[in-house]
């Protein structure tokens, strides 16, 4: 059974133009002891999703979905004591900004030993409470490869580098053992040799804890040195899902296609300086979405069929919705 | 090939400024050289705080420098004939979004600088207007956006615009990249390399990403601390790097390209 199992999920905004389906249908598993990246262009909707999962969704959204389940559990009807206690112990979540998203006028350490659950302490008698808190939190920090404990625990959230408050929300995120890390745009802005400790260290977790990460981003580098799965959204729509090699070496999506090719790194074979293939325009507004395949007038394989909306197919375990994939035509 | 622009040991003392952060009070960037051909580019790499956008405010004159000089041509900049700098020299700001006014429209944002800068009369404005924008991407009808009417990409098109509608011979571009998407991303660099060959325009740019250094970039200045550690052709630094800290980076940027 999938820890996460998502399928056609749609959720709706309301605007000045009507309802605006912010995401069309998005299918998204994650198995045990699994890395699924979550990769799409600013605005795709990714982080609408995990919202969607992590039940933060405004009273005057619509959502929809066939299936949404946590273990076998569906998330669209439990109550909301039982989905905070799975937000609380079973998934964690780090939003993208890291600083903003921790509080400003209390140290790393309070924040830190204060999201300690007390059942974990419970066993110790309360005057000691305070130390063991301390020494877990120390411990926690160590772990994420934060070694100068005394000076960051002191801190403020405003003094710290980026790379600091990405592994303190880590940090946090791993106070109460979760099976799921959800980490919205983790790497962000960051220099290569702190990306790669963050990401050595999201490897090293999912590795010794059997931690799953769903790893939300559009640093193709960084996804594909880590995740085994991938999941590409397009414009609120998933247009391909499959396992990491396998969409590295063999595109069907043309948008997929697009990605890749605009990453230099991937390409060996490219000259210095020559052009870099890339989709004309922009993704659209939610309020300009074209029918039927979103990705349409930015398609180069584009054809009447477009119009409308492709079904999901696939071959084998790869998933894709195109009319026309990039597979050989048959002789 | 003809040197546009050569640097030469340019450095940088901050003067403590009082309720300042307390480390960047006593930052120096120590002598800094390098040379700079037509239609070349020229990438600076290194850590958050090493430097790298200061050396950039540097060259634009947005920082003077504590010593040391800049070239243009072979003509000597003044730190104080800030006007001729101004033309010649641009900068595109890491956000562009803080460097385009949203209460003015794209003609005003593009035909201020303009008006600051040169005697051209209002018709001839207009024409240099509508063909920067076409020159970047952009429509003549983008005249009347405002920015919160754009897209990113649209946006970081408006940003270079800006910077090239003085016909410059230099663009400095912090970070231009990082806050684009892929496919926009792209594009960008393709506009770059089009204007390089078509207009000789030098670039300069500040950047974390190597893929993107090693596929644009005839030259490399990596910068450690306000130290410049190496410099050289990107395809000799990234073959042979001769610092530790450089081939660090560069081995880091492998790891994660070679499949596991
Ligand atoms: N509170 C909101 N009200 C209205 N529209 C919203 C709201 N939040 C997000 N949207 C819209 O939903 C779409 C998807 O947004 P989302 O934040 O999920 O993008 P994203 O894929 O996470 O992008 P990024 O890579 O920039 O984080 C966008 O078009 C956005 O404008
Ligand atoms: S369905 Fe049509 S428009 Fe959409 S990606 Fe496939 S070919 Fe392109
Ligand atoms: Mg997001």
């Amino acid at each position: 059974m999938a820890l996460l199992d998502i399928k056609n999920l749609t959720l709706e905004i309301s605007g000045s133009t009507g309802w605006m389906k912010a995401l069309d249908k998005v299918n998204l598993r994650i198995e045990e002891g699994e890395i699924r990246a979550l990769v799409g262009e600013s605005g795709s909707g990714k982080s609408l999703i995990v919202r969607a999962i992590v039940g933060a969704i405004p009273d005057n959204w619509r959502i929809t979905a066939d299936r949404l389940t946590w273990r076998g559990r569906d998330l669209l009807t439990i109550s909301r004591s039982e989905r905070r206690k799975i937000m609380r112990s079973e998934i964690a979540v780090i939003f993208q900004n890291p600083v903003s998203s921790l509080d400003p006028s209390a140290t790393l350490g309070e924040q830190l030993m204060e999201s300690i659950p007390r059942q974990i302490v419970a066993d110790t008698w309360f005057w000691q409470r305070r130390k063991k808190r301390l020494q877990i939190a120390i411990k926690l920090l160590h772990k994420v490869g934060i070694k100068d404990h005394q000076k960051y625990l002191h801190a403020y959230p405003h003094q710290i580098a980026d790379d600091i408050a990405q592994k303190f929300l880590i940090a946090c995120a791993l106070v109460s053992s979760p099976q799921l890390l959800i980490a919205d745009d983790p790497t962000r802005g960051m220099e290569i040799t702190t990306k790669i400790q963050v990401l050595k260290l999201l490897s090293q977790l999912n590795k010794t804890r059997n931690l799953s990460i769903l790893f939300v981003s559009h640093d193709l580098l960084a996804i594909s040195s880590m995740a085994n799965k991938m999941t590409v959204l397009y414009c609120g729509q998933t247009v391909e899902d499959g396992k990491m090699v396998q969409l590295r070496k063999r595109p069907l999506h043309p948008y997929t296609k697009a990605l890749l090719d605009s990453a230099p790194s991937f390409r060996k074979d490219l000259p210095p300086k020559s052009p870099l293939t890339t989709l004309d325009g922009t993704i659209p507004t939610l309020q300009h979405l074209p029918i039927g395949c979103r990705l349409g007038p930015r398609c180069p394989r584009a054809q009447k069929e477009c119009v409308k909306v492709p079904e999901l197919r696939h071959v084998q375990d790869h998933f894709y919705s195109c009319h026309f994939p990039l597979i050989r035509e048959k002789e | 090939m003809t040197t546009l622009l050569r640097v030469e040991d340019l450095e940088f003392k901050q003067k403590p400024k009082r309720g300042f952060f307390k480390k960047q009070s006593k930052f120096t960037l120590s002598k800094v050289s390098f040379e700079l051909n037509a239609g070349e580019t020229l990438a600076i790499l290194g850590e958050n705080g090493s430097g790298k956008s200061l050396l950039g405010k540097l060259l634009v004159g947005a920082e003077v420098p504590s010593g040391g000089h800049i070239y243009l041509n072979g003509q000597k900049l003044s730190p104080y004939n800030l006007k001729q700098r101004c033309l010649n020299i641009r900068m595109v700001f890491q956000h562009s979004n803080e460097s385009l006014n949203p209460g003015i429209n794209v003609a005003k944002i593009l035909g201020n600088p303009l008006i600051l800068n040169t005697k051209l009369n209002a018709s001839e404005r207009q024409k240099k207007i509508e063909d920067t924008l076409k020159l970047v991407g952009l429509l003549p009808d983008h005249m009347f956006f405002y920015r919160h009417m754009l897209s990113d990409g649209q946006r970081q098109r408006l940003a270079l615009a800006k910077a090239l509608i003085l016909d410059p011979q230099v663009i400095v571009a912090d970070e231009p990249f990082a806050a684009l998407d892929p496919s926009v991303r792209s594009q960008t660099i393709n506009l770059i390399m089009k204007l390089q060959k078509d207009l000789g325009l030098g670039f300069i740019f500040i950047s974390h990403n190597l893929g993107i250094i090693r596929h644009i970039s005839d030259r490399v200045l990596i910068m450690q601390d306000g130290n410049l550690v190496e410099t050289g052709k990107t395809d000799v630094i990234f073959n042979w790097p001769k610092s530790e800290y450089t081939e660090k980076l560069i081995k880091s940027h492998q790891s994660l390209i070679t499949p596991r």
